[in-house]
């Protein structure tokens, strides 16, 4: 599991790094080089070009000081070339279709498990990386896996405290209903606050509402058992309840007026200062939006983080997994020092203590911001697919033209909701057909 | 006579403009350059017809192909499954979605040629500062397209100078959500493509109207017609072709929108159009054979349009091949 | 009674002008005082509210240099350089052969090109991405270069009329002085193409500098992409500085402002040339 994620990123960062040899880096003939000793013998030397989707990083510096640390460990390592990119999934995922996509890079959501072996250099046994590595099954096919995740993320609703306090919401709701209603409470006490914002406009925060299956029903197999269901969005199932909410708040008015104007950006300093409610984010949001309650004169403290408005046998839940997995390039002709910057980057670097994440090392501990809501919700860690079903869930993903993970199919329920041009019943009804199609399609 | 494009976005490298031009010039004009045999002008054609072979009639034909194909756009497999993507085109409520947004803009190039029109006709009188209007109603079309729909969505958001102006008219009832609402947000986006295509119309009426001799004006002045009778006489006659042209490349204009809403919705709150939705299909969906029969069928409404203008007005000069 | 009507007509008339400038303008106005105002001052002020200082240049310095307007229009002018010449020697090529010579398969090529102009660059691009890929170009500017230079049908047309009024007479005299059809060719014709070289390069200049789908498509590296993706990618890190992004469009808008303002005739005739005859 990954949450998507855009931080603060400024253009031309890259002005700062020079990306003209990527060109070079298309190898092209080395298709069948799967052995996966190709990528772990040998002295790390020469350039490496790694992508990533923290732009932010990039421009402040921080990318900086990894290649210093990282060429200091790796005294024959030339030049790590870093490449900040704005949209990295569309970006990427276009680039894919080519060789040119960097040496290090972050498996973007869209592609398929059976694909990873034409993309992705394998990085060893799944079994046996996993006594080293947590959250290994999202991006492992046949048994090997090809990424790595950067840092553990879990899935709540980041929201704040001293609005909850004006509407006199004093504990979690526990279901939809109840968070409806804290939600109307908020609108109805606090004037000119927003209870709950989508994000519309930027689309990948309406896309990570996703990232909540698996919450409502407490289920590690959720997405396993989701594809022998006809009828996902309905019977209590996840969807039903994630995208009913989602449908519930959009209609009853309970996000921002206009989703079409929204801003990324400016919401993180709304939320801070309490114009905004709530958001569905995964934890990594946390600091950022502290540092922006900040930078607007209040206090982190204003900050909090609960979990999904549904109980399972009395208790909270919430998914933990990988954020972005970080690949090597199949078609990269420096896969040693590549592997050697993935491994540096998550058992040296400090990265995933500076993001107020769950560490992806089997021993790392839990952040001391997080322990609060670990305390609350139980974690669970979805299931992989059983063999031979790798590919299944994609497949009927892509058949049925639903495509989960892109935001267009929420953002055509809250569009349907807020026109009031069709019922619920009408979207969810909709949805079970294409799912099922999908899955006659693709052949379960 | 010519053809007219830009009605709405150009369907791309000026279709129609071209090819009256070409319908003109195409005659052969070598009676005595080539009474020899030679291979000289096949050297000088070989990279104009290897390009256009390579980056259009290639193209063209792999469409064709995918178009029955199950091609994700990535995988190294191929599966022909017939005509399923055509079926899916005409059939699925939200392909079929696509084509009723695009009535919109069809619209809105009737109110952006009887505004080019209007404009036209009073600029081809005695004005003052008649380039300054002109300059003013033209200099649109010139900017950038990612400019204009950012010059846009900070006019039309909320509390921006549309709201704002209204406001200051004490039009308050007026003011909407003009991405917002599911309503409205079309209406907002043809707008912004009459905003920009109108100035192209303009200008191309003017210069039709401008063609005509002075002295018919002169003579028709002396006979006391009235402007409306000149209007009625002179000026529409000497238009009517390029407003006929104008309206039929019109239909395929307004399924090529692309930029505009791109830019300014990426499509959403039902303000998908054909082209958007082609292009999330082939690269965000993975459905690159339902996105290239998409493709097909656009191109294929094209070349219906194309036919059936040729049919209503005759070029007088198409004798080219 | 005449003169009343005519004072009417006239008021209406202007008033008429008056407001369609109003509206074709005023978005822009709005963009333009915007691009001068600070941080908070955009946000707490009305659209209408003049800049609080007319010289606060700092909107603009930020979209040249950490917004990268100054590279982009390097990458521009680069593009569009190697694409005009290219554009230029391909139009002027294959009009000498198709108006100085009749040759086996003159019509084929003809009506190939002729078909080619109904196919919209935009239905064929799911395809055509394919072909750039293969050929190794893609996120490269040799992508666009090729794409601008190999899919302009309307610059050979705009050669083939104007080679017409080239007189023959001045080929048949070089031919006789010994030229050869390449000397010809670069001694006689390209020189005499000069007007028509004029219109191509305005016309293509424009359409180049404002391409957005192309870019959008085929080059995605910041560091290499031309204005308008530039521009297109102020939307996410600015996203809620409108007055960067303001200070975005006006620069960008500049250049064609200028290139109006100076060639107005020339780019009135360069669009109007279909229209009128």
């Amino acid at each position: 599991m990954r949450s998507i994620r855009r931080r603060r990123a400024v253009l031309g960062t890259t002005a700062l790094l020079s990306v003209t040899a990527l060109l070079t880096a298309c190898g092209g003939s080395d298709d069948d080089a799967t052995s996966q000793d190709s990528a772990s013998a040998g002295t790390p030397s020469g350039s490496i070009t790694v992508l990533t989707w923290r732009t932010d990083l990039v421009k402040d510096g921080t990318f900086d000081k990894y290649v210093t640390a990282f060429k200091a460990k790796y005294p024959d390592v030339k030049d790590v070339k870093v490449e900040g990119i704005t949209d990295y999934e569309g970006e990427v995922k276009t680039r894919m279709s080519t060789d040119d996509y960097g040496d290090v890079l972050a498996i973007v959501g869209s592609v398929k498990p059976q694909q990873f072996q034409q993309f992705f250099e394998p990085l060893g046994d799944t079994a046996e990386m996993s006594k080293t590595y947590r959250w290994l099954n999202d991006k492992s096919y046949e048994g090997k896996a090809y990424g790595i995740p950067v840092v553990g993320n879990v899935q709540g609703i980041v929201y704040n405290k001293k609005v909850f306090e004006q509407a006199g919401i004093t504990e979690f709701p526990t279901t939809p209903d109840a968070f409806i209603a804290d939600l109307q409470a908020i609108k109805d006490k606090v004037p000119g606050t927003d209870p709950l914002y989508t994000n519309y406009k930027d689309s990948w925060p309406v896309s990570a509402w996703e990232y909540y299956r698996g919450i409502p029903s407490a289920d590690p197999d959720y997405v396993n058992e989701m594809t022998t269901w006809d009828a996902p969005w309905a019977d209590g199932h996840d969807h039903e309840v994630i995208d009913g909410l989602l449908f519930d708040v959009a209609s009853k008015k309970l996000i921002e007026a206009d989703p079409t104007t929204t801003n990324w950006e400016q919401s993180k300093q709304l939320l801070g200062t309490g114009k905004i409610g709530t958001m569905l984010l995964g934890s990594w949001a946390i600091p950022q939006m502290q540092a922006a309650a900040v930078a607007a004169g209040n206090s982190a403290d204003d900050i909090g983080y609960m979990p999904f408005p549904a109980q399972k046998d009395g208790k909270f839940h919430a998914t933990a997994g990988g954020d972005y997995n970080l690949a090597i390039n199949i078609h990269s002709d420096n896969k040693v020092t590549a592997r050697a910057w993935i491994d540096w980057f998550n058992n040296d670097s400090g990265y995933s203590e500076s993001q107020v994440g769950l560490s992806p090392l089997i021993d790392g501990a839990v952040p001391a911001a997080l322990k609060d809501f670990t305390d609350q919700a139980e974690l669970i860690t979805p299931n992989p697919a059983p063999a031979g079903k790798e590919s299944l869930f994609s497949d009927i993903d892509t058949a049925s033209g639903i495509i989960l993970t892109d935001a267009g199919y929420r953002k055509k329920i809250i569009d349907d909701a807020r026109s009031g041009k069709r019922t619920k019943q009408q979207v969810f009804d909709d949805l079970n057909k294409a799912w099922a199609k999908g899955r006659a399609e693709a052949g379960s | 006579m010519a053809n007219v494009t830009g009605v709405v976005p150009t369907p791309a490298k000026n279709a129609g403009d071209v090819r009256s031009r070409a319908a003109r010039l195409i005659k052969p004009g070598g009676t005595r350059g080539g009474r020899r045999r030679s291979l000289t002008p096949y050297l000088f054609l070989v990279i104009p017809v290897g390009l256009l072979v390579l980056l259009t009639y290639v193209p063209v034909a792999n469409m064709f192909f995918y178009s029955i194909t199950d091609w994700d756009g990535l995988d190294k497999t191929k599966n022909v499954i017939g005509f399923d993507n055509y079926v899916s085109v005409f059939t699925e409520p939200d392909n079929l979605r696509v084509f009723v947004v695009s009535l919109y803009y069809f619209a809105g190039s009737f109110v952006q040629m009887a505004l080019a029109l209007y404009f036209a006709t009073l600029l081809s009188f005695k004005v003052r500062f008649k380039n300054l209007w002109k300059g003013f109603l033209f200099f649109p079309y010139l900017i950038n397209g990612v400019a204009i729909g950012l010059i846009f969505l900070n006019f039309v958001k909320p509390g921006g100078g549309l709201d704002s102006t209204l406001m200051a008219l004490g039009l308050d009832s007026l003011v909407k959500q003009w991405t917002g609402d599911p309503d409205v947000i079309n209406y907002t986006l043809a707008g912004v493509s009459v905003w920009r295509y109108m100035g192209l119309n303009f200008v191309m009426f003017l210069g039709a109207i401008q063609s005509v001799p002075r002295d018919i004006y002169e003579a028709a002045d002396l006979d006391g017609a009235t402007r409306w009778h000149q209007f009625r006489h002179i000026i529409l006659p000497s238009i009517r072709p390029i407003v006929g042209l104008s309206f039929i490349l019109a239909i395929s204009g307004s399924l090529s929108v692309f930029e505009i809403p791109y830019i300014m919705t990426g499509g959403a709150n039902g303000s998908e159009t054909f082209v958007i939705r082609t292009v999330r299909m082939a690269f965000v969906n993975n459905k690159v054979g339902l996105a290239s029969a998409m493709a097909v069928v656009l191109l294929i409404i094209v070349l219906l349009v194309t036919w059936l203008q040729r049919r209503l007005v005759p070029d007088e000069e198409v004798d080219i091949v | 009674m005449n003169g009343v009507k005519k004072g009417v007509g006239g008021t209406l008339k202007y008033a008429s002008l008056v407001l369609g400038a109003v509206l074709a303008m005023l978005p822009l106005v709005l963009i333009i005082t915007g691009s001068f105002k600070t941080d908070q001052e955009f946000l707490s002020t009305g659209p209408f509210k003049a800049p609080a200082s007319w010289t606060n240049f700092s909107n603009y310095a930020t979209a040249f240099t950490e917004g990268g307007m100054l590279r982009a229009f390097g990458n521009t002018i680069i593009i569009f350089t190697v694409a005009i010449i290219g554009t230029i020697f391909i139009g002027a090529a294959a009009a000498y052969a198709l108006d100085r010579f009749t040759f086996f398969g003159r019509k084929a090529v003809l009506g190939l090109f002729l078909l080619a102009t109904l196919v919209p660059a935009v239905t064929t691009q799911v395809a055509t991405f394919q072909i750039i890929k293969a050929l190794g170009l893609y996120n490269t500017q040799g992508a666009l270069i090729l794409l601008f230079t190999g899919t302009d049908i309307v610059s050979i047309y705009i050669f083939v009329q104007f080679m017409r009024s080239i007189p023959r007479s001045l080929d048949e005299a070089a031919k006789m002085d010994g030229a050869g059809h390449v000397r010809i060719f670069l001694r006689i014709i390209v020189p005499n193409l000069k007007p028509a070289i004029a219109t191509v390069v305005i016309i293509k200049g424009i359409a180049i500098y404002n391409e957005f789908y192309m870019p959008f498509l085929y080059l995605t590296d910041p560091e290499k992409r031309p204005i308008s993706t530039t521009l297109f990618a102020f939307k996410g890190p600015y996203g809620s500085q409108w007055e960067v992004i303001s200070a975005g469009i006006v620069i960008t808008i500049i250049p064609i402002l200028l290139l109006f303002l100076f060639l107005q005739k020339y780019i009135y005739n360069g669009f109007t040339s279909g229209a009128t005859k």
